[in-house]
């Protein structure tokens, strides 16, 4: 009997493919016996195109179906199928099959009874001579996996024929089969569908078959199958249902019994999952993967309604899809094949840093000389101390203070870390065994670090050696980092150092998820150590957000780990109304002149004038003002000269940025918000002049490198005035005149230590004489505060707690001839040692007030002197005993909200982490705009480095240091990260000054240079 | 020529574009500096403690002492009779206890009693609402005069200027210590030549509610002008010093002295009484004994000093100005000049924290023959700003006479009740003025920066006592608790 054929046409959208799909069904030399067009949410196109071709049957919905819900419908309308040869072709608006293929298809279904399904060979629809898909299979473990994906077709596969699965287009079915096996399956809208049906007709004793003859040229427009662009939303979206489709066959295809483990294993799995994203660089499909998880866990009863179509038409076992299976040596094979593919691809796109080769290695060496003459008298110390610097704790303790709960200070509260104390934690941890170490190692490794961090910032922007060393060099004397090394301010000097690492970072965000997660990290690190920069830098990454185009999405990030990490200690801040409070510097608050505009503009944050105030007296009639801006003009006219640079866009965003520091520096002076005792301390200029003097060193880095000739006399000559001008301040620590000192190990007296040791939480009431004859009392624990046991949230606190009015009370009445109970100081805290120290300075108001408290504490009965001694006079309390309750860490102080406060914190600075690591060179698409030609313009035949490996053959794989994104932390807007196709050159808006010379020399340009 | 042109205008633009660059960073700067930017400062959390109430409590030396009465042990010291003692407080009816202190040197300590610690009850009197003097007046071989005390708080650190230990002078340091701990005290003597090695004045023990006696000529002889400066840790200590002359065979006047007012750079001491006209000039070499008006400077810090020392009459006439410097690390007793008969407030300016109190003689006539020795002394000290109400004590004595000074810029209307009644007493602007006492007890009110003392001046007798306020021990103190 004549076998009757019905093609089921689904239709969206009407134009040029439907058209010529029509055609190409009317053009079958064995015409379909009837068209079934289903049109779903159909433009009016769509429909005037298909009444015109005069289908069988036309069956219009408004709503949006899938392809195999769409077929449905479709075939819903049809009358039963009258023999066991009647088939339904299922086609695309976006599949024109050739002439032959119906015919083709047909002739396999008629000579092989066993044959259900057969479907043809996909082609790309722009270009027919490439293999888009050949039948689909799956491992054993059940991953989907097309047999032949994107290949030249050379006939190479016209021999196949049975397969597991196909891809829905042009599939042909038998009529009977279709029904017996409910058609497509629901929950599988877009993927898998035919595979799903393909594994249901092998295990219902079909066959699936490809014919190779029948040729269907498909678009991959998003009707059958997934849409097939490249756009990064379509990736994201396949990502997701190819997950959920194969989560969806697991649980339909997997033994009854094993079924609620699976169930039981998709979250974690999942998590596994996204571990594994992150390390490849893929972070925009961990939502996909966990929404897959979620709606297959929770779909209903799909999956039962799956298992049970299933269970109904099969007829055979498991082993009879075996064999079709795709093999794991073919899965191996193709593993290899995709990382030789990656290793290719990163091969051709290092980045060509050339470190050695401009003289990166000198400068490190310098920097390290520089350091050593600078603190020689640090090295062979275990500690350091002065200043804003205290030990650290032990390893576990400096842990639990990074983390939301008890904060040791003062009284002691429940409340929200300083994210400073994370820093200090990490950077504890690189000498566990002794974490206060680290503070002598990060004052030695400061310069070189901070020299390396503005090399490799510069090393974006330029090739030339010299140029990179001017900035290493101008970086790591900036006046207010040796200002920082000096007062021993901890939270500055690690964001000087980092600023510039951050800027590298950034610059290397546009193009890579892995420097974006880097440069996160590092953001959140400056902030931590100065909550002052926050603003200016929140600033800074709006407007990269606005002018870096496709690149935003890597930078959109950048302020998570930064805010999760603030998060607590912002609600808390906002919540008890002190928000300024939040810019307080952590650590220690250390005091100082405030300084005047002339000195910020200098950069010199603490007063003075850079130590020439004292050097130029004694030597010549200067005024000192004078003599150090003069030594700064060089560099700030450097910087202004790059207004005249090729690509003003990166001048004006340095610039922009030097503004925004100075800004920051001066309103640093206008906020005082830490409290010692009677006194407020401004918060520190410093943070702000470290950034105004990045966008100074930046500037002048463009500006430098736009000179053609004598760039490397002009580098020179900044950075030689720019070291004169801190030489004072150098020799001012190379001598140790300087707050900064060879450790203290501890700050109280040797006698409370010895108790320390037995007893960690001895408490001992510290009371300091003020100028205004006031007293500050404080309680300390153990050997005595730490730096990670401070707390802004206690520094800047303008109400007292009640504990903290008690605390006032009992240290008032000690210090005074006084009726209350003296022994409710160990009863209420736990105080065994009470502690006066001298007064500060001839104050005579001070010293009052200590010959007061010292009468009153020596007369006090409760009391026995211990005596005189380094920190002050000294007395015991006689009823103290070891371990007082009251002095006590309250157990689980942060409860609940301390651990998920702390896991949420530790989740994302672990995915920003995972991100960051380096593994995705090659796995990342290439967003590197092809080299323009223009920035390094002059670098490549005169700079100290020629570009060696630049003219590489393959436009893609140009390599691109010199003309990057611009300067930090705004990158340029010029990449197109995941699209080719789409990419639209950003032209630049400074017209070329002069013709270059020597252009001959430049690599291979994209045919994107202006057209100049 | 258009590529000229072309090229021309570029590198026109590019210099006004640097130009434009610098004209904006240098308006930045000034808007930076010119515009007054609001500050945000946080306020400094504190809170004021007011002490709990405890017991206040002055100490009254005891009984004058006389060394080496008994031939036998000449070493040891023996009270001369009884002193006279008088309490006050306010309110009156305040319950107030008196608890004798041991006193292990005094032979005659079972018969004439001893040194008396006066104590209120908690919360029974207000802060410097408490007070104790005491006169005893004495004719004895070796002795003879008046003298007058008030009771003192006892505290850590304190400054006696008065006493010789040259021929004929001799002086005890009276060393009380009330407290319930022992104190251990160092006594450090300067002199006219600077500071005196004295080791074995230096931690001395004074067993808790004992005193104990030193002579000032053991540690330190053949002292025209010695200052004793006292440190104790523990307990605190009420110090005093007894000054007795003899001059020839003839005692010729005795004085207990009390705590001057410690370092400053100004100093007030006020009504120093002079009964007699006469005296020597400040610029005067050879001022030789002590029978002229004169006052005892020492700067502690160890550098020289200018001083002025500004001599006004309580009836605002006379007086005059002497500036001189004092020497480093030395004690300087400068004569007042030639005085009239009256009462005067010496006021005194340094450039460096000084320690004063100033001596006055009655009785005999000018030479140094027994038969015109004068008859007493009197050192009156310098004291500390009263508080805004004072209570005082007044022993019995010949013609007590508060004497009241305001340093300050604006008259001062004091309130001063009494056994006759009510007065209101006006003090002007850098003034003095003097209320005739009669009763052993006066309540002052409005007496906030005023400095003030009694004296009692007698035909042959002569004798001031300091009116100070009470210790900063009871005054509130402002605590940071951060």
């Amino acid at each position: 009997m004549f076998p009757r054929v019905t093609a089921i046409l689904v239709v969206h959208h009407g134009g040029d493919r439907l058209s010529r799909t029509l055609d190409a069904i009317r053009a079958q030399d064995r015409t379909p016996d009837a068209l079934v067009v289903v049109l779903t949410q159909a433009d009016a196109d769509a429909r005037a195109q298909v009444a015109a071709v005069g289908a069988s049957h036309v069956v219009e919905t408004g709503e949006s179906l899938s392809f195999g819900d769409a077929v449905r419908a479709g075939e819903r309308v049809l009358d039963a199928p009258a023999s066991d040869a009647d088939a339904l072709w299922l086609l695309a608006e976006d599949s024109a099959p050739d002439a032959t293929s119906l015919r083709a298809l047909l002739a396999t279904l008629e000579t092989a009874r066993s044959v259900a399904v057969a479907g043809p060979k996909l082609v790309e629809w722009d270009e027919p001579g490439r293999i888009a898909a050949l039948g689909r299979t799956m491992t054993r473990l059940g991953r989907s996996m097309p047999i032949v994906a994107d290949e030249l077709d050379q006939g190479q596969h016209d021999g196949s024929s049975d397969v597991l699965g196909l891809e829905p287009a042009g599939i042909l079915v038998r009529h009977t089969a279709w029904q017996a096996l409910d058609g497509f399956d629901p929950a599988l809208p877009t993927v898998d569908d035919a595979l799903d049906l393909g594994v249901r007709a092998r295990l219902a004793g079909h066959r699936v078959v490809v014919v190779p003859e029948a040729r269907v040229r498909f678009a991959a427009a998003g009707v059958a199958g997934p849409p097939g662009d490249g756009r990064g939303r379509s990736r994201r979206r396949r990502a997701r249902a190819a997950r959920a489709a194969a989560l969806h066959r697991r649980l339909a295809y997997a033994p009854a019994w094993t079924v609620p483990l699976h169930w039981l294993s998709l979250l974690p799995l999942a998590v596994f999952r996204s571990v594994r994203l992150l390390l490849t660089k893929q972070p925009g499909v961990i939502p996909g993967e966990f929404a897959a998880a979620l709606t297959t866990m929770f779909s209903g009863l799909r999956v039962s309604r799956s298992r049970r179509v299933l269970r109904s038409a099969r007829t055979t076992g498991w082993s009879a899809v075996a064999p079709l299976r795709m093999q794991p040596d073919e899965v191996r094979r193709r593993r290899q094949a995709a990382t030789e593919e990656r290793k290719l691809r990163a091969r051709g796109r290092t980045d060509e840093l050339q470190f050695l080769g401009t003289g990166g290695g000198w400068v490190l060496l310098g920097a390290a000389v520089a350091s050593v003459a600078l603190f020689s008298w640090l090295i062979g110390s275990t500690g350091v101390g002065g200043g804003g610097l205290l030990p650290l704790s032990g390893f576990a303790e400096l842990w639990r203070n990074a983390a939301y709960g008890w904060r040791d200070v003062g009284t002691g509260f429940v409340g929200a870390a300083d994210p400073f104390v994370g820093v200090l934690a990490v950077l504890g941890s690189l000498t566990f065994w002794s974490p206060s170490f680290v503070l002598v190692l990060a004052w030695l490794l400061a310069l070189p670090a901070a020299a390396m961090g503005a090399w490799f910032a510069a090393s974006r922007l330029t090739e030339r050696g010299s140029i990179r060393a001017l900035a290493a060099i101008v970086w790591a004397v900036a006046p207010p980092f040796l200002t920082a090394l000096a007062e021993a301010r901890p939270g500055a000097v690690v964001a000087h150092v980092l600023l510039g690492w951050l800027a590298f970072a950034v610059f290397g965000a546009a193009t890579s998820w892995a420097a974006a997660a880097t440069g996160s990290l590092l953001f959140a690190a400056v902030i931590a150590a100065a909550p002052s920069l926050a603003p200016a830098l929140i600033v800074a990454w709006m407007v990269a957000l606005a002018v870096s185009g496709r690149a935003a999405v890597r930078l959109a990030g950048l302020p998570i780990p930064a805010l999760v990490l603030a998060l607590p200690l912002i609600v808390e801040q906002v919540g008890r109304g002190t928000p300024m409070a939040l810019l307080a510097d952590p650590g220690v608050p250390v005091g100082g002149p405030t300084p005047t505009v002339w000195q910020l503009a200098l950069g010199l944050p603490s007063g003075g004038w850079g130590g020439w105030d004292e050097l130029v007296r004694d030597l010549v009639q200067l005024d000192p003002r004078i003599v150090a801006s003069v030594l700064v003009l060089p560099l700030v006219f450097a910087a202004l000269a790059a207004v005249l640079a090729p690509g003003i866009r990166r001048a004006l965003l340095a610039l922009g940025t030097v503004v925004l520091g100075f800004a920051t520096a001066v309103a640093a002076t206008h906020v005082s918000v830490a409290i010692v005792g009677p006194d407020v301390v401004p918060v520190w200029a410093g943070a702000g002049l470290s950034l105004a003097w990045l966008g100074l060193t930046l500037a002048a880095v463009v500006s430098i490198s736009a000179v053609r000739r004598g760039f490397a006399l002009i580098s020179g000559a900044v950075a030689l005035v720019s070291i004169v001008a801190v030489v004072p301040a150098a020799v001012v620590i190379a001598i140790d005149d300087v707050p900064l000192a060879p450790a203290a190990e501890r700050s109280l007296p040797a006698y409370v230590v010895a108790r320390a040791d037995s007893d960690p939480r001895v408490t001992t009431l510290r009371m300091q004489p003020e100028s205004d004859g006031g007293m500050r009392a404080t309680l300390e624990h153990g050997s005595g505060l730490t730096l990670d046991d401070q707390s802004t949230l206690d520094q800047t606190s303008t109400e007292l707690s009640a504990k903290d009015e008690e605390l006032a009370t009992v240290a008032g009445n000690l210090a005074s001839r006084s009726g209350l109970d003296p022994e409710a100081a160990v009863r209420e805290f736990g105080v065994a040692f009470v502690l006066l120290a001298p007064a500060r300075g001839d104050d005579r108001e001070a010293l009052q007030a200590e010959a007061r408290a010292k009468t009153a504490l020596d007369g006090n009965p409760a009391l026995v002197a211990v005596g005189r001694t380094d920190f002050g006079t000294l007395w015991r309390f006689a009823s103290a005993v070891p371990d007082e309750p009251a002095a006590r860490i309250p157990a689980n102080a942060g409860g609940w909200l301390g651990a998920l406060i702390t896991t949420v914190q530790v989740i994302v600075i672990l995915a920003a982490l995972l991100l960051s690591i380096p593994t995705g060179a090659g796995r990342e698409p290439d967003r590197r705009m092809p080299r323009r030609g223009r920035g390094t313009r002059g670098d490549g035949g005169r700079g100290p480095s020629p570009a060696v490996g630049e003219s590489t053959t393959e436009p893609d794989e140009v390599s691109e240091t010199g003309s990057g994104p611009g300067p930090e932390p705004e990158p340029e807007p010029a990449t197109e990260p995941e699209s080719t196709t789409e990419s639209e050159p950003v032209p630049e808006q400074e017209p070329e000054p002069e013709p270059e010379p020597d252009t001959a020399l430049e690599p291979a340009s994209k045919g994107d240079d202006d057209g100049r | 020529m258009a590529a000229d042109r072309r090229a021309l205008i570029r590198g026109g633009l590019r210099a006004l574009g640097f130009v434009g660059a610098s004209a904006l960073a240098v308006g930045l700067l000034a808007a930076a500096a010119a515009v007054t930017w609001p500050d945000y400062r946080a306020e400094p959390p504190s809170v004021v403690v007011q002490p709990a109430e405890s017991r206040q409590q002055r100490v009254c030396p005891g009984p004058l002492l006389t060394l080496g009465a008994d031939a036998a042990a000449a070493t040891t010291v023996t009270s001369v009779g009884p002193a006279d003692l008088v309490t006050a407080a306010e309110p009156a009816d305040a319950v107030l206890e008196q608890v004798p202190l041991e006193a292990p040197g005094n032979a005659g300590g079972a018969a004439d009693g001893t040194p008396i610690a006066i104590a209120a009850e908690p919360g029974g009197v207000d802060a410097g609402m408490l007070a104790g003097a005491q006169s005893q007046a004495v004719a004895s071989e070796t002795l003879r005069g008046f003298a007058a005390t008030a009771c003192a708080e006892a505290v850590a650190e304190s400054w006696l200027v008065a006493g010789a230990t040259n021929l004929g002078r001799s002086g005890l340091i009276l060393l009380a210590n009330p407290s319930p701990v022992a104190a251990t005290v160092d006594v450090r003597v300067f002199g006219e030549a600077g500071a005196v090695e004295a080791p074995s004045a230096l931690g001395i023990i004074v067993p808790a509610g004992t005193q104990r006696v030193l002579s000032l000529a053991g540690l330190a002889p053949n002292l025209v002008s010695p200052v004793v400066h006292v440190t104790s840790t523990g307990g605190a200590i009420a110090a005093s010093l007894e000054h007795s002359v003899v001059i020839g065979l003839a005692p010729a006047g005795i004085e207990l002295t009390g705590v001057t007012a410690a370092p400053a750079t100004s100093q007030v001491i006020p009504g120093v009484p002079v009964p007699q006209s006469g005296g020597v000039e400040a610029t005067e070499d050879h001022a030789d004994g002590d029978d002229h008006p004169a006052v005892r400077l020492f700067a502690p810090g160890g550098d020289a000093a200018e001083v002025s020392i500004g001599v006004v009459a309580e009836s605002g006439v006379g007086g005059g100005t002497i500036e001189t410097t004092l020497p480093p690390g030395q004690v300087l007793d400068v004569p007042l000049g030639t005085l009239d008969a009256g009462t005067y407030t010496i006021r005194i300016e340094s450039d460096a924290p000084v320690v004063a109190a100033a001596r006055t003689t009655v009785g005999g006539a000018q030479g140094q023959t027994d038969a015109a020795a004068p008859s007493d002394l009197a050192w009156t000290v310098a004291t500390a700003p009263l508080l805004d109400s004072a209570v005082v004590a007044v022993p019995p004595g010949p013609s007590p006479t508060l004497h009241l000074v305001n340093s300050g810029g604006s008259a001062a209307e004091v309130t001063v009740t009494g056994a006759g009644g009510e007065r209101v007493v006006s003090v002007p602007a850098a003034g003095a003025a003097s209320v005739a006492i009669d009763g052993d007890r006066v309540v002052l009110a409005g007496t906030q920066g005023l400095h003030a003392s009694v004296s009692f001046i007698g035909a042959d007798e002569l004798a001031s006592m300091a009116v100070q306020p009470p210790g900063p021990l009871d005054s509130p103190l402002q605590v940071y608790p951060r």
